[in-house]
This record gives structure tokens, sequence and C-alpha cells, in this order.
């Protein structure tokens, strides 16, 4: 059985909104690094472009990281989400192998299979997952005690490259390029490392497909079972939260916010939520249904609005916007963790935490049973 | 127990919640089992899983909440044919938003079946047969994975028959569920046996009440949990007889249900309704239920032979009503729900009445895509239900496709030329690890036919379009989902130029954007650079780019289009000021008699076959190049380093083309022109009858520039006397044509295959169309007075460098298009001048001119810009339309 035991978190959900910070990737570039800053001297002779891989910047340009996590905390973050939301040997596997495709094969679990034996694949998500929850630990210890108001570190479990719910073969709708359990087994390999770095929740996030992410869970629960932090009542909280669009359902798998939360319920998160995809203004709606329908800590942290390639920052909304957004919802009684996703610098979960300073948070803990 | 505690509800999920409701009972569909259904078990076994899923469907069709979904048998292999199965049903929408129970006695395939699921199912089943250990580890393997559980009365004795056993194995697995696994006991769902009766031994003939009062104890005594049952086991002893079974069935239900029965395992659309059963069947079939006398099976026995061969009253229900409509309709309503059933019956029929398979495709297919991509636009439809659409399309494809072939033969053997299935490339551009998307895009493009190369993600330039190269495909499409990867499409568009490709550009993925498209990457090549908003979108765009019909007119458009976006981009947020502060500075004008030229007459004149030798003298040849995409100056272009050849060969057939268009009249050029009394009344221009002033023949309407800026705000009205200075002044109104009879030659060059021909000959009459109007221009000048002074020679008079202007409606100082209706009506310029105005004011024929003249010394062309609301009021005021129609009308220069 599952041990219940009050985390420090929990209690600062009763009393405030927590913060939760912003956006990594489109934070790093406004730092304006080039491919030779992210390869350094480790990846100098990597065959593919590595620009985009952000999390590997936690090891190779840990300075501008962790420049950015203390920016997110002295803007008043609450929690502090690790570098890692591609840190799976699958999702690495992108950058680092061959596409069979470029040459008129497929990706199929065999390929999987291959990607799941690569030892140098491996032990680079787990580097990246271990060395950033390491960092991350260390700037909130350091922050906390600094200003008297502990910081947390969510180990970030990104939504993979790949689905399980969708068949990329015109002529097969049966077909997955990889199966249940290697998606398992790659969230089990990132979840432990996370888990080693020392963060303190395990964040299931920008979920676009349920299944993957009901993999990443089934191997969070192993994972506790397996290496005793069960037995020893050391589970980890976890959170979940989903990417929805303008219906309200899961991109990829078209599942609505609520039958994704009765799918995850079992689970017992300490917060279920909503990030990503659309801006906080299309994203009300389905807020509301959650916040009815779940009765543990609701988090919202959407984009800085939708995508707009012209604007300056890629996104619309300023802090200022952000703030006024979040803080109706708050109003509401929507939300107990509160902070941006895609498009949100610092300056917005600064501007974020400004406005919720004070509101109450959403009551919970009493199910609310739908009719 | 004491007080009653609310009983939870058991919830589940597929794609959408489902949550149990007081009272309502819940129908599990029993036919995607193959122990419940012959036919099932057939496609299974023969490995048509495609064709089993539309079992799933009917049963979801005929109202079971929650689909059981089973493969015990021993020929199949159970956790292949569970995995195959329940992803096929993820890519059936309809399906797929519904909960399913996986049902094997085999825990791996249990195990397996879990792993599909996206939502919370039912686990069907576990229970104490082997033991306590092995119950604990089962129920918290399927707590992990968040699926409720069907709990069988069986243990290590073996299966409960009777009332006590029933419910002494029932309370021991709550107990060890509840209490040590922690399972949450809502989603508890026992299965106390269903039994069969009437079999002849007397032991079984409780079955049915054993069962009736177990649930009601369980309800009673077991909080939160739930009770199910497979219903057509009570009435296995009579196979072969469906009305009895049908009636023992309901009968039963009926009392179960009262008892507290939740769910049970049913045909869906096989129940009869209770109340309908026939009396006398309805007590033979309660007698044996309920076991209220001795001989009830054999009076039910009795009763059943004579029932026998009456087959099934409840037969399944269809809601096939959408059958009725036209095949048109009905197409649509395949492809928006996904049904494939008749999909090629449709197609065959659709196919006959527009006479060729293409047009079917490019018709009422893709018009039923374009409602699925409206529906998904908005939010209506999802991912999975545009994939599944496309699943159907590519059904109605295949169908078509040897009426294709076949056309092509009959097309190569006449000697025609035969176009090749389209070609399309796909790839996410390099630095971008992301395609679900881009995947989703690649099936919905196979399923319509085309041959998608679908080359993967961080995908160079180099290498996509190497690969473009090779595989001559015709139609290269690129994804991308974070911000950098924009300036690797600009890229790629760029090397595309460079290279000299002449295929169109498809550009997609979430940071995306249909103005960035236009702004950004468009205008680096020059081909069509086209933005696709999501899947169900890249059908209609690649058709209609491979469309041998469609494709120029949705080229022209699309262009249209993504300049308009250019414009908005480009034009700077003005800042505007009130129609009160702009009307007050007006440019201030001394208005003195001697500036106001008197024309030699007032009325309207027409110029019939107007001589096309003088025009050739008036023509502006600058345009005539940008027509062939040839960018320059003329004459300068001639001896131009890079195009001068190009250009020099064209110039020479143009004007080789002229003097044969000129010496064998191969068109005519009409025109019609006037001039009129006239005074300016504010913005309004008012035309009078005569020179006494009274009548008003017509009114023009115009607008006044509401930039903030230190210029005065220009009117075309300004440049006529106002009424109040008492000055006779005038306006002139023109329509030129240099296009009767093009038609009937282009369409001559276009049956002879020259459409070289075709396309010079409509070039050289826009630019003899406008040649017309400035020779027409020169005229008027003359004919009032102020023109005769002029000593300009032809190149001159393009310049402009004349006094006087002639602007368009629909150009920048009057953009209002609806101003022609005024001008049509006061020429009757249709009758005079041969040219037709379409209901969006669209001159026809295209080669065609017309405006209104302006003498005043100081007339000039400007730019009317951006206008407010203020404006649109009093404009619409003064014409008399709705803000609306205003709006809709002047959409590029509302500020606001």
């Amino acid at each position: 059985m599952r041990q219940r035991h009050q985390h420090p978190l929990e209690t600062i959900l009763e009393e405030r909104i927590a913060i939760i910070d912003g956006a990594m990737g489109t934070t790093i570039r406004t730092y304006g690094m080039k491919e030779a800053d992210i390869r350094g001297e480790r990846f100098r002779d990597a065959g593919k472009d590595l620009l985009n891989n952000g999390d590997l910047f936690s090891l190779t340009q840990p300075g501008m990281i962790c420049d950015i996590h203390g920016r997110f905390l002295a803007a008043g973050a609450d929690i502090l989400e690790t570098n890692t939301f591609g840190a799976t040997s699958i999702s690495q596997s992108e950058f680092f192998v061959e596409d069979p495709r470029e040459r008129g094969g497929r990706k199929d679990p065999e390929f999987y299979q291959k990607i799941l034996e690569d030892q140098s694949l491996n032990d680079l998500a787990w580097e990246i997952n271990e060395t950033s929850a390491r960092q991350c630990r260390e700037l909130a210890d350091r922050v906390g005690e600094a200003t008297g108001r502990q910081r947390f570190v969510a180990g970030s479990i990104g939504p993979l490259t790949v689905s399980l719910s969708n068949s990329p073969d015109a002529e097969d709708a049966g077909f997955r390029v990889v199966t249940f359990d290697q998606v398992k087994q790659a969230y089990a390999h990132q979840v432990r490392a996370l888990i080693a770095g020392g963060s303190d929740l395990l964040l299931v996030e920008t979920i676009f497909d349920s299944l993957n992410a009901k993999a990443a869970l089934v191997a969070i629960r192993e994972v506790f079972d397996e290496d005793g932090l069960t037995a020893r009542g050391k589970e980890l909280p976890v959170m979940i939260s989903a990417a929805v669009g303008r219906g309200g359902e899961t991109m990829i798998s078209a599942q609505t916010i609520e039958a994704l939360w009765i799918a995850v319920e079992h689970v017992r998160p300490l917060a279920v939520g909503l990030n990503c995809s659309l801006g906080p203004d299309l994203m009300y709606p389905f807020l509301e249904t959650l916040s009815q329908r779940a009765d543990v800590a609701v988090s919202c942290y959407p984009n800085a609005g939708l995508p707009n390639p012209l604007a300056a920052t890629g996104f619309d909304l300023g802090p200022a916007d952000m703030g006024r957004y979040l803080s109706e919802f708050a109003r509401a009684g929507l939300v107990n963790i509160a902070g941006g996703c895609c498009g949100n610098t610092p300056e917005h979960i600064a501007a974020i935490a400004r406005a919720l300073d004070g509101m109450p948070p959403r009551k919970y803990g009493v199910a609310e049973v739908a009719e | 127990m004491s007080a009653r505690v609310e009983t939870r509800p058991l919830r589940l999920s597929g794609s959408q919640p489902f949550t149990q409701q007081p009272g309502i009972f819940m129908m599990i569909g029993e036919r995607t089992n193959v122990a419940g259904s012959p036919k099932f078990a057939r496609l299974i076994k023969e490995g048509k899983f495609e064709e089993a899923v539309s079992v799933a469907r009917q049963q979801v069709e005929n109202g079971a909440n929650v689909l059981d979904i089973c493969m015990d048998e021993g020929m199949i292999d159970g956790v292949a044919a569970m995995t195959r199965y329940l992803q096929l049903l993820a890519s059936e929408p309809e399906v797929a938003k519904v909960p399913f129970m996986v049902d094997s006695s085999k825990w791996e395939v249990i195990e397996a079946g879990l792993k599909c699921l996206q939502g919370k199912g039912i686990v069907n089943s576990i229970s104490l047969k082997e033991g306590e250990e092995k119950f604990r580890e089962r129920a918290r393997v399927v707590a992990k994975y968040g699926a409720a559980v069907v709990v069988m009365a069986f243990d290590e004795q073996g299966q409960a028959a009777s009332f006590a056993e029933k419910i002494r194995i029932c309370e021991r697995a709550y107990r060890i569920l509840v209490d040590e696994v922690g399972f949450p006991a809502e989603d508890i769902i026992f299965d106390p046996n269903i039994l069969t009766v009437a079999t002849g031994m007397e032991e079984h003939n409780n079955y049915a009440v054993d069962f009736i009062d177990a649930t009601r104890w369980i309800k009673a005594n077991l909080p939160h949990a739930k009770v199910s049952g497979g219903v057509s086991n009570i009435s296995f002893s009579f196979r072969g007889n469906n009305k009895v079974r049908e009636a023992m069935h309901s009968a039963f239900l009926y009392h179960a249900i009262a008892a507290g029965l939740d769910m049970g395992i049913v045909n869906a659309g096989m129940l009869e309704v209770y109340e309908e059963i026939e009396p006398e069947l309805k007590t033979l079939v309660e007698d044996v239920l309920l076991n209220r006398r001795a001989d009830a099976t054999e009076r039910l026995v009795e009763f059943g032979e004579t029932l026998k061969n009456l087959g099934t009253v409840a037969t399944e229900k269809k809601a096939e009503e959408w059958r009725n409509g036209t095949v048109e309709e009905r197409l649509t309503h395949a492809l928006v729900k996904g049904i494939d059933a008749y999909i090629e019956m449709d197609a065959e029929e659709a196919r006959v009445k527009l006479g060729r398979p293409l047009a079917v495709i490019e018709g009422p297919l893709m018009d039923g895509m374009s409602v699925v991509g409206d529906l998904f636009g908005a939010g209506k439809m999802f991912l999975p239900q545009v994939v599944k659409s496309a699943r159907v399309m590519k059904k109605a494809v295949a169908h078509l496709t040897p009426y294709m072939e076949a056309e092509k033969l009959a097309m190569a053997a006449a000697g025609q030329a035969v176009k090749a299935q389209g070609k399309i490339l796909l790839a996410t551009v390099k630095g971008d690890v992301h395609d679900i998307g881009k995947n989703i895009v690649g099936v919905v493009l196979a399923c319509n036919n085309y041959e998608v190369i679908d080359m993967g993600v961080m995908v160079s330039c180099e290498k996509i379009l190497e690969r473009a190269k090779a595989e001559k495909v015709d139609i290269i499409g690129l994804s991308g989902l974070i911000t950098p990867s924009l300036d690797e499409m600009v890229h790629v568009a760029r090397e595309m130029e460079r290279q000299g490709f002449k295929l169109p550009l498809l550009v997609g993925g979430a940071t995306t954007s249909r103005a960035h498209t236009a702004v950004k990457i468009a205008p680096h090549y020059s081909e069509p650079v086209v933005h696709v908003l999501d899947a169900s979108r890249a059908v209609p765009v690649t058709t209609s780019l491979l469309s041998e019909d469609g494709k120029a007119e949705f080229v022209a458009q699309h262009r249209a289009e993504y300049e308009k976006l250019r414009a908005i981009h480009a034009a700077p947020k003005v800042k505007l000021i009130s129609l009160a502060a702009a009307r007050a500075q007006k440019p201030q004008f001394a208005w003195r008699g001697e500036d106001i030229a008197a024309p030699e007459f007032t009325g309207v004149r027409v110029l019939d076959d107007f001589p096309l030798a003088t025009l050739r003298e008036y023509i502006d040849w600058t345009p005539f190049f940008h027509a062939w995409q040839l960018r320059g100056v003329y004459p300068r272009i001639l001896d131009d380093a890079a195009q001068g050849a190009e250009a020099r060969q064209l110039f020479d057939e143009a004007n080789a083309m002229l003097d044969r268009m000129i010496a064998e009249k191969w068109i005519t050029a009409r025109g019609v022109y006037a001039l009129f009394p006239a005074n300016s009344l504010g913005d309004d221009v008012a035309l009078y009858s005569d020179e006494s002033r009274t009548a008003e023949a017509a009114r023009f309407h115009f607008l006044r520039q509401q930039a903030d800026k230190p210029e005065p705000r220009l009117s075309l009205a300004d440049f006529i006397a106002p009424r109040e200075t008492g000055l006779a002044d005038h306006i002139g109104a023109f329509a030129v044509t240099a296009g009767i009879g093009l038609k009937v030659l282009c369409d001559g060059f276009r049956a002879m295959h020259d459409d070289y021909s075709a396309i010079m000959a409509e070039a050289l009459a826009d630019r003899l169309a406008e040649a017309f109007a400035e020779c027409l221009h020169k005229r008027v000048r003359d004919e009032w007075g102020y023109g005769r002074t002029e000593k300009l020679s032809p190149a001159e008079l393009i310049h402009e460098q004349y006094r006087g202007i002639r602007p368009a409606a629909g150009y920048p100082a009057c953009p209002d298009h609806t101003e022609k209706g005024t001008l049509w009506h006061l020429l009757d310029v249709e009758a005079k001048a041969g040219i037709q105005i379409t209901e969006s004011f669209a001159m026809w024929p295209g080669s065609s001119v017309s405006g209104l003249y302006f003498a005043h010394p100081e007339a000039k062309y400007f730019s009317l810009g951006k206008i407010d609301r203020d404006q649109v009021a009093d404009y619409a005021a003064r014409k008399g339309m709705t803000v609306e129609e205003v709006e809709r009308w002047l959409g590029q220069n509302l500020g606001y």
C-alpha cells in the first residue's frame, strides 16, 4: 500500500498558490547560443545539429542553464523544473542516430529496441537527468536558505518524440513505432536518474498522448516499488499536466481532460493540470472542468499565448498579460500551482508571482463527483 | 453496517469520460468477444482484424457503454490478437470514446490489453481461484494501470453456485482488495456467476434466484462495490430459440436490476423490452427464473417449441437515416463520421453520376474533407477522427483507382499526355526532432492516393532537395515544431529558388503560421509557398496544386491572399484622427474661375471600334514584361545583361502578334466617356443633368484620409469646386475595353494547344486597354480645353506628366469598388461599350479600364490609407448601405 505522508509542498498548497517556473527552451534562445556552444569539446564531432537539443546545455553550458534556473527562483518560483524534457534514450536518439527514413527505411519497435539497448544513449540520458536535478537541487537549497522559503525541484518528464496511440503507416492503423514496454523502460530509466539527482517531485508534463503518459506513470509506480521507495515511505509526489487542443482534448490521442483525469486519478497525484499548447485565454474552460472534477491540487502553466512566429519572442503575451490571466484564474478559484510554459521568461514568472501574491488558493480535498 | 454511505459511482474512460448514472443499467457489448459472436471469432481467426473493428462499431452504435473484448480461443494467439485489435480500435474514434473491458482467462493477455488503453478500462477478471497471493498480486497490477476489475465468485474450491458460497467468496475478496491492497471499492465489480437454468437438473433451478439474492446482498453489505454478470448464460439451454432467450434475458435483467445489478454483458442490439414480452411467455419465463413451480422448465420448453421458427423479434437497430440523402451528402457524412461501410457503393454511384472518377475525388470527396477540415479547425473534430476520415477516403479512392487507370490507358492510347499520381516529399527540417504531426499528414496524404516519401526528422536542406530531384517529386512539404525551424524553412525556400526548383513548397507545424509563411518564407521562392494549417488541410491544398484544371485559380487566389497578408504586416499601425478633424484639415485651394476649365461638350460619347493602331502608340510596355515575370523597366530591360535576350525575344513576338491583331482585327476596342457639370458637397460630388445645375443626375461618394500626419487630409472630392463657390466645375467618367473578341481568340489558341499564344493575346489586350485609357484621357483633356497646350510625347504621357488624373474605383484613392455601379448606370456602359460588371464589381471582359476624370491643376493620385469607425458610419449613411456592408468592401482600409 502507498504511504501517505504530508509533503511540505502540500502544506504550502493549503496556504497559498505555489509558483512554478517558466520556459526553458524559449528562454535559452534569448542567450544567443550557437551550435559550437552546445557542442563544447565533448560533442564537437557529433554528426547532427544539436543546438535545439536544449537538455544538453545542462552538460555543456551549465553556467547559462543555472543562470536561467536562478533567475526563475529570483522571480519567485517555488517549483523549479529540471532541464530534462527530452532526456530519455528515445528522445535523445533523434539527435544522435541516423533516421532510417532518410534512406527509405522506417522506425519500428525493432529500431527502438536497439536504441533502448544503446549504452551510450542510456548513459547520456542518465547523466542529463542526474546532472540537471543536482544543479536544480543545489540552487533550490541555496536560494531557499537565503530567502527563508523552501524551493522544490520537479523532475521534468516530457511526452517523447513518439506516440503510442498513433500509426504513421497509411496502410495499417494498428501499427505502432514503439511498444508500451519500451516507452515504460525509457521512462523508468529517466525517473531513476531524476531521483538520484535529488528531485523532490516527478512531473509528467505536456501530455499530448495519454498512453505515453500512462507508461510514464506505470514506470514511476514500478520504480517506487522495485527500488524500495514505497517500503521506506519515500515515494515522491507526482504532478500530471496535459497539453490540450482547442476542443479540450490531448493533442494526439484526443482524450478529453475529464477522461484523462479518470484514467490517472488512481496515482493520487499531488496535482493535475494543464500546460503548454493553448494560451491562457483558450485554456480557461478546460481548466474549469478539471478544477470541478479533480479532488487534488490543480496546476496551470500555459504558453504565453499561441505561438506567433512574427512576434519578437515567438509568443504574443507579455509578462503583464500573463499576470492578469493567471490572477483571473486564481480569482475564479481554479488554481493551486501557477506558472508559464513556452514563451514565459523570468520576467513573466515574476509578473505572475506578483499578481498572485496574497490570493487565496483553490480549495480541494473533497471530491466533487460528476453529477 | 450502520449509516448508509452514498454509493460512489463507477467512473471509466475511453477518449471520453463515462460516469455510471444511478438507476441506469450499464450495457457491456459482448459481440467483440470470440465466445459471444461466431462472426467475430471467424474474423479474428482469419486475421480480418479491420473488418472485426466494424463489430465494435456496431456495438457502440447500438448503445453499448463498454465493450467486452475477449480473444480466448485455442487457435488464437491471445496476446498478439488483443494488442492488435485494441490498437486498431484506438484509431477508430467512434469506438475509442468508450471504455474497454479487457477479458481473458490468461493473465498475460490481460496485461497486454492494459498496455493499450489510454483511458480507464475494466479487467475481466481476477479471482481467488489460484489463492490469495496471486489474487493480491494481480489486483496490484490492475491498480497500477488504474483499471476497474471484475472479481469472479470463484475460489480455491471452485465456482460459487449457491447464494451462501457467492456471498462468502465475494466478501472475502472484497476485504482483501479494500483492506490489504487498497483497491478503490467503487472499482470492484463482482460477478457472482450467472449460471444456466432450465437444464433439466433440479439443483440448477434456483441459480437465477441465487444470483439475484447475492446481488442484493453485495449491494447492501459491501460498500461501493458493483455487480455484473454474463447474461446470456442464463438461457443457454434454449440455444437456437432466440425468442425465448430474449424474453429470458429481459425478464432476468428486470429482476436482477431491481436487486441492484449495475451492469451486464449483453448483445446491445438484441434486448427485448420487458413490458413488450407477451404475457403468456413472460409468466412461463418468470416461473423458470424465479423458480416458482416444479414444472416450470417443461412448460417453457413446450411453449418454446411453438415459437422456434419465428426468428428474432428485436432485431439489431440501425440508425441509417443518413442513407436517404443525395450521394454527395452521403459521401460527406461518411467522411465526417468515419463510416466506411458504404463508401465504395457511394463512390461508384458518384462516379456514374459525375462521369469521371477524378471528378468524384476533386468534387464531393474533397468537399467532404473540407468539412472535416472546418470541423477540426473549430475544435469539433479531433486528430484521430481526421485520420479515420482519411482512411475512409482511402477506400473511396481505391475504388476509383482502376477507373482512373483505365482512363489513363485510354488517354495514352489516344496519344494524350498522362499525369502520374502525385508524389510528395515530407521532412522535418534540420535541427528539429518533432514529427508526430507530420506523420499524420503523411498518412492523410497517402490515403488520398499520393505517393508519400517521408524522410523523417532532422533532415538537412541538401538531403531534402537531393531526394526531391532524384525522385522527381511534385511537392515538398516541410514540418517543424520549434521556433528555430522557421529560419531553416526560409533557408530551404531560398535554396529552392537558387537551384531553380519549379515545385510548390508546403509549410506546416505548430509554430508556423500563414502570416509568417507569407511574410518571411514565400518572398524567397518564386513558386507557390503554402502554409498548411493542419493535417485536415493538406489534401485540399495538394489536390488544388496538382490539379490540371484548378491549379491556376488556386495559385492566383493564394498569391493574392498572401500579398494581402504582407501588406497588412508591412502597414505600420497608424494613429487616426477624427473625421471632423480630418475634414477641417482638407487642402485649401483658392477657388478661382480662371483655374476651372470649361469643356467643349457635356454628355456621353461612344467610341466604337477604336483604331488599335492608334492605341499601340500608347502602350506602356513595362507592366507587360512584369506579366511575364521579367522584372525591369522598358526599354532598358531589352539590354539587360541577364534577361535582355529573353525580353527582346518576347518583345519581338509580342509585336509580331500585334501586327496581325491589328491587320486582321482579332479584337475590337470600344469605349464610352462623358463629361458632366459637377460640384462637391462635402466629401461627395454631385453630377447635374445640365448647366442649370438644378437636377442631380448622380452622386459619387468619396473617402478622406484620416492618418495622423502633417500634410492635408485628401479626398477626391477636394478636386471639384464646392457648391458654395458658385463655380461651374465638371467631372468626367469613362469605361474602355480592348477585350471584345478576346475569349473566342484565346479559346481557339487553347484548342490548338497553343497556350503560349493565348497568354500572349491576353497580355496584349490588357496593355491595349490601358493604352486606350491613356489615349482617351489625352482626347478628353483636349476636349476640356486645358490639354491642347500640352506638348508631350507618348512616353511622357505614359508617365502621366500632365494636368488632371483618372482614378479608378477599387484603387488606392477610392478603394470602394461599388462606386463602379454608379458609373455603369450613368454611362450605360454595358449597352454602349459591351463591358459588364459582376456581382463583385469586376469588369468583364477582363481587358477593361474604367475611372473618373478630374481636371483641377492640383489634382493628384494618393492613397486613402486607414480610416476609422466614424468615417465608415458616415460613409454608410451617405451611401445608404449598412456599416457591415461598408466594412466588407473596405476591409483593407479599416484602421480598427
